[in-house]
């Protein structure tokens, strides 16, 4: 939780001493927007290339799919150009809906690096690019029992030291597939080269299964995700500052990036 | 930047100076003067910045803080008038002694119509102002603040003092405030000449500064006196009121949210006097009563509680005729805490800070002060979830030696010199989070400290009787982690008497400020620390100059005033959009520099005599920031960049036991930023898209006009012991929803649940708020 939203735990007090309904709705001229293409692809080692290719919209525009059947979308690895086939497409497995995907696999060990190059009839173009992580390995996952016999998790592993890493922690109850119970995102700023713990509420009970994911992400996954976060939060919250999209891609908005990640699935005893 | 070898020219410069000031003073010592105090009758405590003149000869001047003024006068018959704000002026004839020699008169000013707490201000004290040097000042003590109706019937000089021009609020009803386009951080805000550092209880919708406790509060907006310096863009000089001299007193109030209490009287008759205020606030009792009742509701969400209180007192010591001894202290806190299931929630903040001050009289031209004074600002921040715990602390604590010299001189001068040194600690970030086990501790944080300098002079010269100069330099220097930086600020204001009613002035002044507050909410909030300059982070700087013009007419019963300025500010902190300002051991790589530019016209109309007086107040203004990271690098309107701000405020005097008084407030849209297009998001996991909005222009959208109507009303009863009134309020009068932020939400179908649109949706604080204060003193 931000620090600043603890402080919107106030504005309660204060409706409560004012005692009124003090929201309504009001007409609002936004300015024109030019539209940009917005994509999402995640490499996931030994899984299809797939992408989202969509674009951005007016806010007060209609809510309809906003598709880009003309955009081509081409990935590059070791000098070999893949097109990826338009085939809009929602993918149960994976719950997501694609619109461009291949039947290549991801087959780039750490350091090999990808490149993205989506272009359209209007002339837009986005290139990116990303650089296969390794994955961190899960050192330990525990828990303890408070008196309501509640459990906490605890999972820790070991930082590499003399590098900028960035992680993303999740926890899951039963499936991937199904609601995250858990989710973090983490720089190792303030422990580089030790050992990093993510802990939990008394959330979970015995018998209880978690799949347990740590992701080494890119720095652009970090902060692209993070500046989504943060937009989202300036909408409505009148402490923040607007936030403007940090971009992990060249010529619109989006993220193209790899999958790195160790993934444990226990069963709370 | 300058460092110290760069500085030695402006050194011998500033030497020159000096001794300019003072190889001129032989040719004037022969010249005679009234001399002495002003004093509050009732209680015998010094009024500060009471105006003592000679209407035939259109000269005057103001008292100091000890009450003291001295005024040069040709040997003769004079009329002098004494005044000051809320008393009944005095007129006493004189005579000025030849040959150098002075007389003492002590003016002792009863309070104005005490029944009804009327201001009255004499129509001198309006000529005094029109023969002022100073421009782009204001001044306002409690009694005129107690006239005017307050959100919950909460009086608050700061609120108060945002109904004058070229001071707005960061929000309807917040205590912050943004003067001449400078931002919340730019403001000098001292208590008895210490300085606070987060001077607002409660998200800033309360200043610090209990009504009950303060005398007055001077801000300076631009033409900044030379002893005044380390922020860019005002001075708020607010003064603790003085112990009762004569009797023990006690004085208080019971308000719909807080109550007050104030006990002064003498200590030894004549020698030595206390006062001591308190005030708390209690709505928290009544949410832990509510809370309690619905315990056993399931569904029911507590209220969070939340209260503060403060406390000041102050000392005096007439040592002997020459000396005197003052010792002030202020304490307040915040206390906020939430609990519900295993999370667990607690925030408290506050200013402390004590000051000691030695007054010498070395001669009736010569004064001198010293003072050591303490302050300290901090919050603690807990956060516990089940077994995790979170720690938040960050501070910022200073220790200062000042002197300061008053040197009345013949032949219209008067001088003032003096030197600080502050010692500056900041603690910043200081984060721990554990488990109970101990095997989860994460630890964060960063402590710097800094020591500031400053030296000046200034003379106030009455050249003759139509033209005065305030003229003066302050060298300020700023050493922080092995860097030592210097600023040589100027500073000038000048008068000239176009005729017996209107006058012109002009003033420049530059100024620095060697410590930053890392905030990017926008807003003033508890959280908000301070940062020193160090080797990557450069003192802000600016320049203002201001014109205007003074004129009296109706027989001086109104004044009108209109002031044009410009401020250049350069060193302009930001940061970064998403930076992390909390738990970052590397804080300054998140900080962005640029520049801003804020220029404007004020105009103020006041009338002072007869039985309706108030003002009217109208501001046109223009702020800008350009940062190179920020908007494509482009100029961007701040949050208070307000084009339009008007303010008119009424009092009116019914009878002997009535009395009451209207504000009305108009302010341009806040520059808001809004987002204008949005994007789908299904992230790496899919399981359905969300909205992302996308910002573009910062600040690029205007929120809806902010304006509101309060009465209120003030009526005596009638009491066996002393006196009390009970002050009658109704704030928004006409129920208007001003808008405090706007945002777009989703239009979702009620039985799908699916996202059908959007609509934008205005949030708004404050409806009609009416409210009853008993007042009571005896």
């Amino acid at each position: 939780m931000k620090v600043n939203d603890c402080l919107l735990y106030l504005l309660p007090l204060l409706i409560l001493v004012t005692g009124c309904d003090l929201e309504k709705d009001i007409d609002v001229d936004l300015p024109g927007h030019a539209s940009q293409l917005v994509v999402e692809c995640y490499l996931e080692p030994g899984k299809p290339i797939r992408a989202t290719v969509l674009e951005s919209s007016g806010y007060f525009d209609t809510l309809a799919p906003p598709l880009v059947p003309d955009a081509k979308v081409f990935i590059t690895y070791q000098d070999r150009r893949i097109a990826l086939e338009y085939k809009p497409y929602f993918s149960t497995t994976s719950t997501t809906f694609y619109t461009h995907s291949s039947d290549e696999k991801v087959k780039g060990r750490p350091g090999d690096i990808y490149s993205l190059e989506v272009t359209d009839g209007q002339g837009r173009k986005i290139t990116a690019f990303t650089k296969i992580l390794p994955a961190v390995p899960i050192d330990t996952i525990e828990w303890s029992f408070n008196e309501e016999e509640e459990a906490t998790v605890r999972t820790s592993f070991e930082d590499s030291g003399n590098t900028e890493n960035y992680y993303r922690y999740m926890v899951h109850r039963n499936r991937v597939a199904v609601g995250t119970v858990r989710d973090l995102l983490a720089t190792d700023n303030l422990r580089d080269g030790k050992r990093i713990s993510f802990g939990s509420p008394y959330d979970f009970r015995k018998n209880d299964t978690l799949v347990v994911s740590l992701f080494n992400i890119e720095k652009q996954y970090y902060d692209f995700f993070s500046s989504v976060s943060d937009a989202k939060d300036a909408n409505g919250n009148p402490f923040a500052q607007p936030s403007r999209i940090k971009s992990a891609v060249e010529g619109g908005i989006g993220i193209f990036t790899n999958l790195a990640y160790d993934r444990k699935v226990v069963i709370i005893k | 930047m300058l460092n110290l070898n760069q500085m030695r020219p402006y050194l011998h410069l500033f030497l020159c100076f000096l001794l300019f000031l003072f190889l001129k003073l032989p040719a004037h010592a022969q010249s005679s003067s009234i001399r002495g105090y002003v004093r509050a009758a009732d209680s015998g405590e010094p009024l500060i910045g009471a105006t003592v003149s000679v209407p035939a000869l259109g000269k005057g001047t103001v008292t100091d803080v000890n009450g003291y003024y001295m005024l040069p006068l040709p040997a003769g018959e004079h009329t002098l008038q004494a005044s000051y704000i809320g008393y009944t002026p005095i007129t006493r004839r004189a005579h000025t002694p030849a040959d150098g020699k002075n007389k003492n008169i002590v003016f002792l000013l009863e309070p104005a119509n005490n029944e009804l707490k009327e201001v009255e201000i004499a129509s001198n004290s309006l000529r005094q102002r029109l023969n002022d040097t100073r421009m782009s000042m204001e001044v306002l003590t409690t009694r005129e603040a107690k006239l005017l109706p307050a959100l919950f019937g909460e009086v608050d000089l700061v609120k108060a003092m945002q109904l004058k021009p070229g001071i707005q609020a960061s929000s309807e009803g917040s205590t912050g405030m943004y003067v001449r386009g400078g931002g919340a951080d730019q403001n000098l805000m001292q208590l008895d000449g210490t300085t606070i550092y987060n001077a607002s209880h409660l998200f800033g919708f309360f200043s610090v500064f209990n009504p009950e406790s303060v005398k007055s509060v001077e801000l300076y907006k631009g033409g900044f006196p030379a002893q005044f310096g380390g922020r860019l863009s005002s001075v708020v000089d607010v003064t603790l009121n003085e112990g009762n001299n004569e009797r023990v007193g006690t004085a208080g109030s019971l308000g719909l949210i807080s109550s007050k209490l104030t006990i002064d009287g003498p200590i030894k008759k004549d020698k030595a006097n206390f006062i001591v205020s308190g005030r708390r606030t209690y709505v928290d009792v009544f949410t832990r009563q509510i809370n309690r009742l619905s315990e056993d509701n399931e569904d029911y969400s507590p209220i969070p509680d939340y209260y503060f209180y403060d406390l000041s007192g102050k000392l005096n010591y007439q040592l002997d005729d020459e000396n005197k001894l003052t010792l002030s202290a202020y304490y307040g806190r915040d206390f906020f805490s939430f609990s519900e299931d295993g999370f667990n929630f607690g925030f408290d903040w506050g200013n402390r800070m004590a000051n000691l001050r030695w007054e010498h009289k070395f001669s009736d031209q010569l004064f001198a002060s010293a003072s050591v004074n303490a302050t300290k600002y901090n919050y603690n921040l807990k956060n516990a979830i089940d077994a995790y715990s979170l720690k938040l602390t960050s501070d910022i604590e200073d220790y200062t030696f000042k002197t300061d010299f008053d040197w009345f001189l013949e032949g219209g001068h008067s001088l003032k010199f003096g030197s600080s040194v502050t010692r500056h600690y900041f603690g910043i970030g200081h984060l721990n989070v554990n488990s109970d086990d101990d095997r989860l501790n994460y630890t964060a944080g960063n402590n710097y400290h800094a020591s500031e300098f400053g030296v000046y002079a200034s003379d106030d010269y009455q050249i003759n009787a139509l033209f005065s100069l305030n003229y003066g330099l302050r060298l300020s220097a700023f050493n922080s982690g092995g860097r030592t930086y210097t600023g040589l600020e100027p500073r000038i204001s000048a008068k000239y008497n176009l005729d017996e009613n209107t006058a012109i002035k002009g003033s420049y002044a530059s100024m620095m400020q060697y410590v930053h507050l890392v905030s990017n909410s926008g807003a003033t909030l508890p959280t908000d620390v301070w940062y020193p300059s160090t080797k990557n982070v450069e003192p802000q700087r600016s320049q203002q100059i201001a014109l205007g013009f003074t004129k009296l007419f109706a027989r001086g019963r109104f004044l009108l005033t209109n002031e044009a300025y410009y401020k250049w500010m350069h060193n302009q902190l930001d940061f970064r959009d998403g930076a992390n300002l909390f738990l970052n051991n590397n804080l300054e790589a998140e900080f962005l520099f640029g520049k801003g530019n804020s220029y404007g016209n004020e105009l103020y109309l006041e009338k002072v005599k007869g039985k309706t007086t108030g003002w009217l107040g109208y501001t046109l203004s223009w702020t800008f920031r350009q940062f190179d990271e920020i908007n494509g690098g482009r100029p961007f309107p701040t949050r208070y960049d307000r084009r339009h701000d008007v303010s008119l405020v009424l009092m009116h005097k019914l009878n002997k036991r009535l009395s009451v008084t209207a504000s009305f407030v108009y302010g341009s849209g806040t520059a808001y930023s809004l987002p204008v297009a949005r994007f789908a998001f299904q992230d790496m996991e899919g399981k359905g898209a969300s909205m992302v909005p996308i910002y573009e222009e910062r600040n690029g959208f205007r929120l809806p006009p902010t304006h509101r109507l309060d009465l209120g009303a003030v009526l005596k009863l009638k009491s066996r012991h002393g006196e009390a009134d009970l002050t009658f309020g109704v704030y928004n009068v006409y129920n208007r929803r001003n808008p405090y932020f706007v945002y777009i939400d989703h239009v979702k179908d009620e039985e799908s649940s699916q996202i059908t649109g959007f609509q934008a949706k205005q949030v708004s604080l404050f409806p009609v708020v009416p409210s009853i204060t008993y007042n009571f003193k005896f």
